[in-house]
């Protein structure tokens, strides 16, 4: 997770630092929750041995269900962490929305340029309708007639 | 017990030795203890005839038993003897069991557990077997579940997370840190306020629209929820003139996210994903607009109390501004919710408001009530209402917002209109604007009367793009026919250029706000009267008018124009003439004179221009005391009618010959 900007100095420093700090909490995490659910898988499978005295298949039993249990959790803690970084990625990705939001407002300021000339020509050819239409009306054999 | 009772002697109790040594040493068996003395005696009571005993009486038992079933063998026999027997045993064991629990004077020396047979190892094997691969069924079980439910999961973010990428790329998303992440809003919120203001100082008041929550619906789905009626918007009417159309048909009348919200998520869940962002576009889009018309109105009810040129603030309640903006018209600006059951509600206070209008000016109110008599006429010549709500909100949004920012060049447009120069701020503008073009109406419609009365006239509007200014040509044409009589008579081509210019006289009328000026050509001026070539400019008069004057302004500039053509006409055949501003007058010999004089009357149906023929001698005194005679059939005045240009034309050439013939004698 980098800024994009690069390391300088100023207010980007402390970014920057945090910015690594998380990075390297979130490793940390990702490296846990996957020892874990490998170490629990492992020591499932290892105690599929079936033993003589019952109670110790009892005591095998309790054991494989919590380490089921932390393994599912394990997953559920790494997919929230996946889900940090699609935030983090959607909401931090400054430079993308950047681009995007000067690509739309380009495409906003050409619409309504287009819509700005489409309102002059309209209007021009309304002033032309209506003077054409004035001049026929004046010059019409309805009103000529009424010269006569 | 037997008849024989044998006694046995024990020995003096008498040390014995037991054996001498080489060496004198004496040795004696060692001494017993009084346990072990005791226990000796024990051991020397004879048991073997109790024994013998009870070995006989169970030999006989069972010769009795056997002999009992030797007809009838129980096959349960053996084992109902093998569970008595366990029986036993079994209470053998718990009796020392107990024995030992309660502390008693016996101690285990030791335990061997008896060695499994080879069976009972296989079955106990089984089991284990068993029980340890339900175990693992049920872990796999465990975790098919979690992972159908953690892909349910992942698929529910990738819903909403898409749909808030879609929404990002259009609105401007902000994620808040919430404190409890098991909450199911994750703290996104939609800022919508617009702080890129003209005068941010002044519109700085965030509406509480401003933020919206995202929120999850049952499905996963963002969802955007808005308490009803929460979107208001603009409603612009004149008072007094009901418009046949629903208030809200142009825009802004669907609301999502309302009351019935329990059914709209069920509705939500079977759309696809597409169609809900994009109702959640159009939802945010309304509150945005509703945010801007916020805007709007709290600009408008600035402006009106800030005494500007043409605002005039009759009225006054929540949301409902009334002004009055001249000529007896009144219109009122208010903010109503956009459901159809307020609206009618809105009308119908609208209806109400007379009696609760503020009289601030009494003469206002009496001009009100002048105009409503007039409602029809006046409502055809209002602006359209809609329009007039765009064009108020077009004037505020180029004013406050972009002028924050460099316009690419949009205020050359003709729709822009002025903002505000003249020192009458946006709302003065409006109003001004809006009472040009009622005012402009009604000019409209006299010019058009006077057209339609008086066929030689040509009306021609002249669009001027501006909002406060009209403008229009009143011309004046010469009948073709006349024309082509003149190109017939030899003259040189100077004398036809000349006329090709004079075929048409043009009276211009411009409307700047509520003043009239009418410019024309035709009545004479000093200026033009030392002029030799007519070619030149011709005399041009400009003036302002009222509305009321204004037929007769124009048709007197008419009349002059035909006068001055005749003239012109007159004096191309070689005829002097002498012109008056209404009067075309012809000397015959002797001193008499015979004038063509017009007549204007806007009311006059059959036609606003009349034409009179005078006659005077040459005592100017007798024709000042005929001209007090009103009989009408005197032989000095005679009414020729409303005459054409072409009848004109011969009239006056009959004029001239009459000249000419008299010249002649």
């Amino acid at each position: 997770m980098n800024k994009g900007t690069g390391v300088g100095t100023g207010p980007t420093a402390a970014a920057a630092a945090a910015a690594a700090q998380k990075q390297k909490t979130m490793m940390q995490r990702v490296e846990t929750d996957i020892a874990s659910i490998v170490d629990n898988f492992t020591q499932l499978v290892n105690v599929a041995r079936v033993n003589d005295p019952p109670v110790r298949n009892s005591q095998e039993a309790f054991m494989m269900e919590m380490r089921a249990g932390r393994m599912v959790q394990a997953a559920d803690s790494l997919l929230k962490l996946v889900s940090e970084l699609k935030q983090t990625a959607i909401f931090s990705g400054f430079a993308s929305l950047n681009d995007h939001v000067e690509q739309r407002t380009v495409e906003f300021n050409q619409q309504a340029e287009k819509t700005d000339r489409m309102l002059a020509r309209i209007g021009e050819e309304a002033a032309a309708s209506l003077k054409e239409l004035e001049s026929h009306y004046y010059s019409s054999a309805q009103r000529t007639a009424d010269t006569a | 017990m037997d008849g024989n009772l044998e006694i046995s002697l024990d020995k003096l109790p008498v040390k014995r030795l037991d054996a001498i040594e080489e060496n004198g040493l004496e040795r004696y068996p060692p001494e017993s203890s009084y346990d072990e003395k005791r226990v000796s005696l024990i051991r020397r009571i004879d048991f073997a005839w109790a024994v013998e005993d009870d070995e006989e009486r169970e030999r006989k038992k069972k010769q009795k038993k056997s002999s009992k079933d030797a007809g009838a063998t129980w096959q349960w026999q053996s084992m109902v003897e093998n569970l008595q027997l366990a029986h036993q045993e079994l209470s053998v064991i718990i009796d020392l069991i107990n024995t030992v629990e309660a502390n008693d004077a016996v101690t285990v020396a030791g335990m061997t557990r008896p060695k499994a047979l080879p069976n009972e190892v296989l079955s106990d094997l089984a089991v284990s077997a068993a029980t340890k691969l339900q175990c693992y069924r049920h872990l796999g079980k465990y975790f098919k579940q979690s992972a159908k439910a953690l892909e349910q999961q992942i698929a529910r973010e990738a819903r909403f997370y898409g749909a808030l990428i879609r929404l990002q790329q259009n609105w401007k998303v902000k994620r808040q840190r919430v404190a409890a992440p098991a909450s199911s809003n994750d703290g996104f919120t939609i800022d919508l306020f617009d702080n890129s203001l003209y005068d941010s100082t002044a519109m700085s008041r965030p509406s509480f629209l401003s933020t919206i929550r995202v929120e999850h619906h049952s499905a996963g789905m963002l969802a955007i929820n808005l308490p009803p009626n929460s979107c208001r918007f603009i409603h612009f009417g004149f008072v007094g003139v009901h418009s046949a159309d629903t208030p809200k048909e142009s825009s802004k009348i669907r609301t999502h996210g309302s009351v019935e919200h329990p059914t709209r998520d069920m509705e939500k869940e079977s759309m696809n994903d597409d169609e809900c962002v994009k109702e959640t576009h159009s939802l945010l889009r309304e509150v945005h607009q509703s945010i801007f018309d916020d805007q709007v109105f709290e600009m408008v009810n600035r402006e009106a109390f800030n005494q500007s040129v043409g605002v005039n603030v009759t009225g006054i309640r929540e949301n409902y501004l009334q002004l009055s903006i001249g000529q007896g018209t009144s219109l009122f600006i208010s903010l109503v919710p956009s459901m159809g059951d307020d609206q009618s509600v809105d009308t119908v206070n609208a209806q109400n408001l007379e009696p609760a209008i503020v009289p601030l000016n009494s003469f206002d109110d009496i001009k009100l009530g002048e105009g409503k008599h007039d409602t029809p006429k006046n409502k055809w010549g209002f602006p359209n209402r809609i329009s007039c709500e765009i064009y108020l909100q077009q004037i505020v949004h180029e004013h406050a917002f972009v002028k924050a920012k460099d316009r690419p060049n949009l205020s050359g447009t003709r729709v822009s209109g002025q903002s505000g120069k003249d020192g009458c701020g946006l709302l003065g503008h409006f109003c001004l604007s809006l009472a040009h073009r009622i005012f402009s109406n009604r000019v409209l419609m006299e010019l058009e009367n006077v057209v339609c009365r008086v066929p030689y006239l040509h009306l021609m509007t002249h669009p001027t793009w501006h909002s406060r200014t009209s403008s229009w040509t009143i011309f004046m044409k010469v009948p073709q026919s006349i024309l082509h009589v003149e190109s017939q008579s030899p003259k040189s081509d100077f004398q036809n250029v000349k006329d090709a210019i004079k075929s048409q006289f043009r009276t211009k009328v411009v409307v700047n706000d509520d003043r009239i000026n009418v410019e024309g050509e035709g009545a004479p001026n000093v200026v033009g009267l030392f002029k030799r070539s007519s070619e030149d400019i011709c005399s041009v008069n400009k003036y302002d008018c009222d509305l009321a004057d204004l037929p007769v302004i124009i048709l007197q500039q008419v009349a002059s124009q035909v006068i001055r053509w005749l003239h012109e006409e007159a004096l191309m055949v070689g005829i002097k003439t002498n012109r008056d501003f209404l009067c075309l007058t012809f000397e015959l010999e002797q001193g008499d004179t015979v004038s063509l004089v017009a007549h204007v009357d806007p009311e006059d149906i059959q036609g606003c221009i009349s034409w009179w023929l005078v006659m005077e001698d040459g005592f100017a005194e007798d024709w000042k005391l005929q001209m007090d005679m009103y009989d009408g059939a005197s032989e000095y005045r005679k009414f020729l009618g409303h005459l054409s240009l072409d009848v004109l034309y011969t009239t006056l050439m009959d004029l001239v010959s009459l000249c000419g013939g008299g010249g002649n004698h």
